[in-house]
């Protein structure tokens, strides 16, 4: 089976199951919390895309998650915009933001990349928190970005009034097709000239160069369209929880995320949504014991660095891989 | 050749290079016209690979000139000079070795024809369709799906040709193509030198092997130093008392003498 047909079989069957589930499963608890894990999935399915295929170690993915949000939620506060013109306008944002970040970052190498992407998430969520000097007093005081408290009450995509007692259902559904696009994007850049050019320039980069690869360039393109989806699912998180604070720029958040691209398996087109249902799964599973969530995720994250470094499809590659050879090796022999 | 007024493909003027107090190449020049294959040789450390990371970009001249059909490359990027038409294969096996043999090609075929603002979402035809004639330029279609870590040497040295060629480049060079490899190989690689000028490249060859270096060249050139010490046609090589001294010796210039006369001319 061709990779790409085996994409298009593996997506499709992802598919189904998630368009049955809320048909399946009784209550709504199921439901919401897998349109959150559709929202995040989007996010690290693009995170994997600048972090595994790009070979960028950027820690901005949050940041640029929470431009989308914070562009949606202040457009339609401040200017009344719809929504669906809101959403799409945060995608942008998050794009500018990313290509700002990107000029600034991308010429510094590995580590450097981690700490500066880090250190602007950073001041961004330092800048929010701290603001205290009221920016409008229609109905309260409130800071420009909403200080500590965040922003609220700026607009709904309409569901909610279309669907009184099933709005989360129609949000799930939002929320998986722009994951379905998200993935879809993401298979297609991996599969083409973009996935080309990373590999070529993992493989050998004077090499690549010399082939008239430009790694500054394509660095700043995948930095910039991953922006685009995570800044909408920035925006569809905001509209979702009718809500957006500064809860986006947690650290805890950033490692749960990061440990689902981990588990899953960094740089792989399947990695990080296998990362994310399981991780999730596990989150469920370690409620219970809320303290030691942290503790726990941090183990999990240590565990699979040592023993899977390339995550659970890493690890089915190379059982696949063992299969074959030692099918050769049968053949040869015979 | 011939028609001085013409302007050169290649033009190097008082090209230098520095490492701190090294001087590996010194004020260098030379023309080469187009359509030539000019063959470049000398004792290790003349500077000679050096001089292709001048002209290729990767290492830029310290001071002096580069002209591409007399447009100044001299500080543009690698990826520019490869979109301006000069192509390179290294000395050492430089290939994308996780990749299929298809893939290292078509890299060049997409990547290395024009500077690119933006990446396309499909490689597109065109690309496959260079990618595929290269290949088969060079001998290596049935080698499309092999990954080409795990290729031998001289399909691996083949294999940067064609992916070299794939970038449609008017100048080609070439670091010692058949460095390590038989007897019968090198033959494979003349007739792949031999098939590339064919399609109209210029080409500017690195090599110590010297009967191949005296088979294929136009003109040859050899550096000592990081400079030049001969330039001209094969046969006064080996009537060139400094070339004798300092590179050949005795025995070899003898044996090379022998080989050119038992060959006639030296032509391409």
């Amino acid at each position: 089976m061709s990779p790409v047909r085996r994409d298009i079989l593996i997506g499709l069957a992802f598919l189904i199951a998630a368009i049955a589930l809320p048909l399946l499963v009784p209550g709504r608890y199921i439901v919401t919390q897998s349109t959150l894990l559709f929202v995040w999935a989007i996010v690290v399915v693009q995170w994997n895309l600048v972090l595994g295929v790009g070979g960028i170690f950027s820690l901005a993915q949050m940041a640029l998650f929470a431009a989308g949000a914070y562009a949606t939620a202040m457009l339609g506060f401040y200017w009344k915009w719809p929504m669906l013109l809101a959403i799409p306008a945060g995608g942008v944002v998050a794009i500018v933001v990313s290509l700002v970040v990107g000029l600034a970052c991308l010429r510094l190498k590995g580590p450097y990349v981690a700490l500066l992407t880090l250190a602007v998430a950073q001041v961004m969520y330092v800048l929010i928190v701290n603001d205290t000097d009221c920016f409008t007093t229609t109905g309260g005081c409130m800071p420009l970005f909403g200080g500590v408290r965040g922003i609220g009450q700026f607009g709904d995509i309409g569901l909610r009034a279309l669907f009184p007692s099933k709005w989360y259902v129609a949000h799930y559904y939002v929320a998986l097709a722009l994951l379905a696009v998200a993935i879809a994007f993401s298979v297609v850049v991996i599969r083409g000239p973009l996935g080309l050019a990373f590999r070529a320039l993992r493989d050998n980069p004077g090499y690549a160069m010399s082939r008239g690869i430009s790694r500054f360039k394509y660095q700043l393109w995948i930095f910039g369209v991953s922006a685009f989806f995570t800044g909408i699912a920035g925006g569809f998180y905001a509209v979702h929880f009718r809500v957006v604070g500064p809860s986006v720029f947690s650290f805890q958040l950033l490692l749960f995320l990061i440990a689902m691209i981990v588990v899953g398996g960094l740089g792989s087109i399947w990695g990080p949504l296998l990362g994310a249902v399981l991780l999730m799964f596990a989150d469920e599973a370690m409620k219970e014991f809320s303290d030691y969530r942290n503790i726990g995720l941090g183990l999990l994250l240590a565990v699979f660095v040592i023993a899977w470094p390339n995550g659970i499809v890493g690890w089915i590659d190379t059982l696949r891989q063992r299969r074959r050879a030692r099918k050769a090796a049968a053949e040869l022999s015979r | 050749m011939g028609n001085a007024a013409a302007t050169p493909l290649l033009s190097c003027r008082s090209v230098s290079k520095h490492f701190g107090a090294l001087t590996a190449v010194r004020d260098l020049s030379f023309d080469i016209a187009e359509g030539e294959v000019v063959g470049i040789g000398g004792p290790n450390g003349a500077g000679k690979t050096t001089l292709f990371e001048v002209i290729s970009g990767l290492n830029p001249a310290s001071a002096g000139s580069v002209l591409l059909g007399g447009q100044d490359i001299t500080r543009l990027p690698a990826e520019r000079i490869c979109h301006a038409g000069v192509a390179r294969t290294f000395q050492l096996n430089a290939g994308f070795d996780t990749m299929t043999a298809r893939e290292n090609v078509l890299v060049g075929a997409y990547f290395g024809r024009e500077n690119r603002l933006a990446p396309s979402l499909r490689l597109g035809a065109a690309a496959e369709r260079a990618a595929d004639e290269a290949m088969a330029l060079l001998g290596l279609s049935d080698r499309a799906e092999a990954i080409t870590g795990s290729l031998p040497v001289i399909d691996r040295k083949l294999l940067m040709m064609a992916s070299a060629l794939a970038t449609r480049p008017r100048l080609l060079l070439m670091d010692e193509p058949v460095g390590g490899l038989t007897d019968r190989e090198v033959d494979r690689i003349i007739e792949a030198v031999r098939a590339i000028r064919g399609s109209g490249v210029t080409i500017l060859l690195i090599e110590h092997v010297m009967r191949f270096l005296v088979q294929l060249s136009d003109r040859v050139l050899i550096m000592h130093h990081g400079e030049k010490i001969f330039e001209g046609p094969p046969r006064d090589l080996v009537n060139d008392s400094t070339v004798v001294d300092v590179y050949l010796g005795k025995g070899a210039s003898e044996r090379l003498r022998s080989f050119m006369d038992s060959r006639g001319a030296a032509h391409g």
